[in-house]
């Protein structure tokens, strides 16, 4: 007999034909489904935050009970795909590193004087060896002394002289 | 209306860079109350953006760079609730009136410590200015607090990974103070070896000396057939042959001696080094001891133990070795250069010349491999952190066939060693080279300058041979000084870290004026106890009970809901901040840890081994048990039947990579230990939670016996394991929510009841 059990059907996908989402007069993010009521206040979830940001989205309620995953944020129709992109967005804030001008270090802590697609910005490191994370073609995530998150999407496309700063902490 | 509220002082501390475009939104008559800078627009971009709020509302501003500002204007009559966001890479705060909802500030983590308070402050306006029944929530969401201990509290520096304190505020130079004052016990030895090494050090320096008399005033005389010209310094005339061999006696006895004392130096100064390391290592290790749990929840162990033996290693490495290098290579430099000013002041002018340069490549050499190793000793530690990894979980490779994909990954990592070690090498091999021909410029010179000098006879050629001799001692001591600062920040590193445990201060200690507690009955009483690991998350709240001596408690509750802390608090790991818990009427923080912990038994879920005997184990807290008593004990916890099927029975090793006991045998083992002290009251922390059912047998029908005549305290998941119990105690989110024996929590159709529910639903699965 055929195996009639597939791993697959663990998942709970949402039908991106039939679920659509918007923000409400709250701001809050509002999950609508064919046939069942709206679920309002969303919390977005990427499974895949670092390696797949645009793919396996949870949404979960305030309580953060899921109700389902998009599997792929294209294949939402264009609004709901702009909400979701914009719930993402406000969520996973991560700027990304454009250019790196000083790094100086103090008590072995190193301080990075960078320029980021959101604008100038300090910041210092704890541990150069734990916070800086290489991940393949040069891909450089960094999450500095308080928390907050950097990218930098290719430290190998950055101008010769933040390259060579990059380089000498990765 | 509002006649009474007379307070218009700001509740925090106001902004001071607050723009005059947001000043001028807001009507002239209202004072800010509060006003907050924060970094990230409400664009989504870096920038400054203001929060400000008066008694009437609530206002954003944000730039917007080409356009006008996004403003935000709410009134706070208007406002129905508050929340704090805690997103993935940011914070945002968001208000909600009763037909809108709209974000009112954005900010990075970096303010999280200074948005915390907010929400409370901007609650009470908001209460103030519309009538609210107090029940009403208005705040929602929480930040996440972790993050505030990486910042010195003092002065906002950030404080490295691998260590707890900040190193602004430890400075380096009292460090070494610090650090010096370990060796004023042993200061005859400091002296004495100072002293030798003075004298070795200029005994060291005079075999050139020799070399120009014998030239100057033996060998050229001779060599020109003026040998009755030969006469030594304080010794007068005298034959060539005679003053050849005084003078070779006297290299011998230069040579001796100056061996001699530099063995004896060795030997001292390494005992001096040895003494206060010895010294050290027994203080931090003391120390440790005293510290409380808290120190050691907030560090890596391997970090710990690296303070005991690496960096106090690395001070005494210092001490015995980097110290004495120093002052003799600053000696031999001084010494020198008076010798050659004395000599032929002209030539030593000459010959110094080099030494700027020469200072220079070595520094600039040094940041550069210093640059260049530091990259290299990461890439060091991610092959040891890949083999930690990898060799321990050998196991899981082989089951899932992984081995050449390891391999790879250990050789990729390798390839990029080498690749490190490749650029390190040719930066090493290109500074020999360029070091020598430096240092082979000083002897050009001598050479040119001096040989003329020596041809125009104002220099005799004795001379000429002492200065090239004492070039070649010049150089290295002045290279080994430029890479000096390298070493001594290494060793000011190690002194932080040693520091940093010794300047610990235990959170709980005794009191000055702590008494003995007396043996007790085994009464315990908490009393309002209010507990919180991490400020701002209370994990126990307001809890109060008597358990009276004799009895046994059961504690359940979900994982989290503080049953853990509640013990942890009766042995007084921790301190509680409200409240008290007695114990016989005793408040625990009034007598002494020691007379507490031993009259109190605990068994955890994991049982720790230490490594040796079984009976060394069992008779951990009691050393002087008899081995009745161990048996006995043993006995008691079901353990002896096992024990004596061990190939060395009560002598079998075991701890780490002895014997291998299984987790009942372990946990059997364990209970023997804590029984063997016969203490007044009994913790069971889920000690049966990952047994099988016989073997829970075996432990529960040990316990039955030992909870006799004792206050015991069993945390138990399975709610069979606590039948015995007089009473029960279900714990939810640090409250006391039930308590009774199990007829009367089943009659109550509670927590409890739900739980003896679901658990036998479960056991019904299981049976199928
Ligand atoms: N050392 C600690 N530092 C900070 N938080 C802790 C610590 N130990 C436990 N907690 C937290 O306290 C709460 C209660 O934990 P615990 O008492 O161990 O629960 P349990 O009831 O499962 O034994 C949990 O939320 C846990 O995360
Ligand atoms: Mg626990």
């Amino acid at each position: 007999m055929e195996n009639s059990y597939k791993l697959t059907d663990e998942l709970n996908l949402l039908d991106p034909t039939t679920a659509r989402l918007y923000h409400d007069e709250f701001d809050d993010l509002v999950l609508e489904i064919a046939g069942r009521d709206p679920e309002r206040g969303i919390l977005v979830v990427r499974c895949f935050p670092i390696s797949a940001g645009d793919r396996f989205i949870a949404l979960c309620t305030r309580k953060e009970k899921e109700l389902g995953i998009v599997e792929d944020l294209a294949a939402l129709d264009p609004d709901s795909r702009n909400a979701l992109a914009d719930a993402l967005a406000r969520a996973y804030f991560r700027p990304q590193i454009t250019a790196v001008y000083a790094i100086t270090e103090e008590h072995h802590i190193p301080r990075w004087q960078v320029d980021t697609d959101r604008g100038p910005r300090t910041f210092e490191i704890r541990s150069s060896r734990r916070d800086i994370r290489v991940l393949s073609q040069g891909r450089v995530l960094i999450r500095d002394a308080d928390g907050n998150q950097y990218e930098i999407p290719n430290y190998r496309r950055l101008d010769v002289d933040s390259r060579a700063l990059v380089e000498d902490q990765v | 209306m509002s006649e009474a509220n007379t307070d218009t002082d700001p509740i925090l501390p106001l902004a001071t860079d607050l723009p005059a475009e947001a000043l001028a939104l807001l009507p002239p008559e209202e004072t800010i109350r509060l006003s907050i800078t924060t970094d990230i627009k409400l664009d989504g971009l870096y920038g400054p953006a203001w929060l400000l709020a008066t008694d009437q509302r609530l206002l954003a501003f944000s730039p917007d760079g080409g356009g006008p500002p996004d403003i935000v204007n709410l009134a706070l009559a208007e406002i129905e609730s508050l929340e704090i966001q805690d997103l993935y890479g940011s914070g945002a705060l968001k208000a909600r009136t009763q037909t809108t909802g709209q974000t009112i500030a954005l900010f990075s983590k970096t303010l999280n410590a200074k948005f915390a308070p907010l929400p409370e402050a901007l609650e009470k306006l908001i209460r103030q200015a519309q009538p609210i029944d107090d029940d009403k929530k208005i705040l929602r969401g929480r930040l996440d607090r972790a993050y505030l201990k990486r910042r010195c509290e003092h002065c906002g520096q950030v404080i490295p990974r691998r260590m707890g304190v900040c190193p602004s505020c430890l400075e380096s130079s009292k460090l070494l103070n610090r650090f010096l004052a370990y060796s004023l016990p042993y200061w005859p030895l400091a002296v004495t070896s100072l002293a030798i090494l003075l004298i070795g050090t200029f005994i060291g320096l005079t075999p050139p000396l020799l070399l120009r008399t014998l030239i100057d005033n033996v060998l050229s005389p001779a060599a020109t057939g003026a040998s009755n010209a030969i006469s030594l310094p304080l010794l007068g005339p005298t034959s060539a042959s005679g003053a050849l061999a005084y003078l070779v006696l006297g290299l011998l006895l230069i040579n001796v001696s100056r061996n001699i004392l530099g063995a004896v130096r060795s030997y001292l100064l390494a005992r001096l080094g040895e003494q206060i390391t010895f010294d050290m290592r027994r203080q931090v290790y003391r120390h440790l001891h005293r510290l409380s749990l808290n120190f050691y929840n907030d560090r890596d162990t391997g970090r710990i133990m690296a303070s005991v033996t690496h960096d106090v290693g690395r001070l005494q490495d210092f001490l015995s070795d980097g110290l004495q290098e120093t002052i003799r290579n600053i000696l031999t430099i001084l010494i020198i250069c008076s010798l050659l000013f004395y000599l032929n002041a002209g030539l030593a002018v000459y010959v110094l010349l080099p030494t700027p340069l020469i200072v220079l490549v070595t520094i600039h050499f040094g940041k550069r491999l210093h640059r260049i190793y530091t990259p290299l000793w990461r890439r060091w530690a991610g092959i040891s952190a890949l083999l930690a990894d990898v060799i321990p979980g050998v196991r899981v490779v082989k089951a899932f066939a992984q081995e050449h994909r390891e391999v790879e990954k250990f050789e990729s990592r390798s390839e990029d060693l080498l690749q490190g070690e490749l650029r390190a090498a040719r930066t090493r091999s290109l500074f020999s080279p360029l070091m020598s021909f430096l240092t082979s410029l000083g002897t050009l010179i001598i050479w040119w300058v001096g040989g003329n000098k020596v041809l125009g006879q104002s220099m005799s050629l004795g001379e000429f041979v002492a200065f090239t001799g004492y070039m070649w001692q010049f150089y290295g001591p002045v290279e080994s000084l430029c890479r000096l600062n390298h070493r001594f920040q290494r060793a000011a590193t190690s002194a932080e870290r040693v520091f940093e445990v010794l300047d610990s201060q235990p959170d709980v200690d005794d009191a000055p004026d702590a008494k003995q507690l007396p043996s007790i009955n085994g009464r315990v009483e908490f009393r309002n106890v209010s507990f919180a690991y991490e400020p701002g998350t209370p994990v126990i709240e307001n809890l109060s009970f008597t358990v009276e001596p004799g009895e046994m408690i059961g504690l359940a509750g979900h994982s989290g809901a503080g049953k853990s802390t509640l013990i942890n608090l009766i042995c007084r790991f921790y301190e509680i901040d409200e409240g008290s818990i007695l114990v016989d009427g005793h408040d625990i923080r009034e007598v002494q840890l020691r007379s507490l912990r031993d009259q109190v038994g605990v068994v955890l879920q994991e049982p720790f081994l230490f490594n040796g005997s079984v009976a060394d184990n069992i008779a951990y807290g009691k050393p002087e048990a008899t081995l009745n008593e161990i048996i006995a004990a043993a006995m008691a916890a079901n353990a002896h039947d096992f024990i004596c099927g061990l190939p060395d029975g009560y002598d079998s090793i075991v701890g780490e990579r002895a014997v291998r006991l299984s987790g009942g045998e372990r946990q059997r083992l364990s209970i023997a230990r804590a029984i063997l002290r016969d203490p007044r009251v009994l913790i069971l922390d889920e000690a049966t939670a990952s047994m099988d059912t016989e073997t829970e047998a075996q432990i529960q029908e040990a316990l039955a016996r030992l909870v006799k005549g004792r206050t015991t305290f069993a945390i138990a998941h399975r709610l069979s394991t606590l039948r015995n119990a007089d009473r029960l105690f279900i714990i939810e989110k640090g409250r006391l929510e039930e308590m009774g024996t199990h007829n009367e929590l089943v009659a109550l159709d509670g927590i409890y009841a739900r739980l003896v529910h679901m658990q036998t639903e479960m056991s019904r699965i299981r049976a199928l």
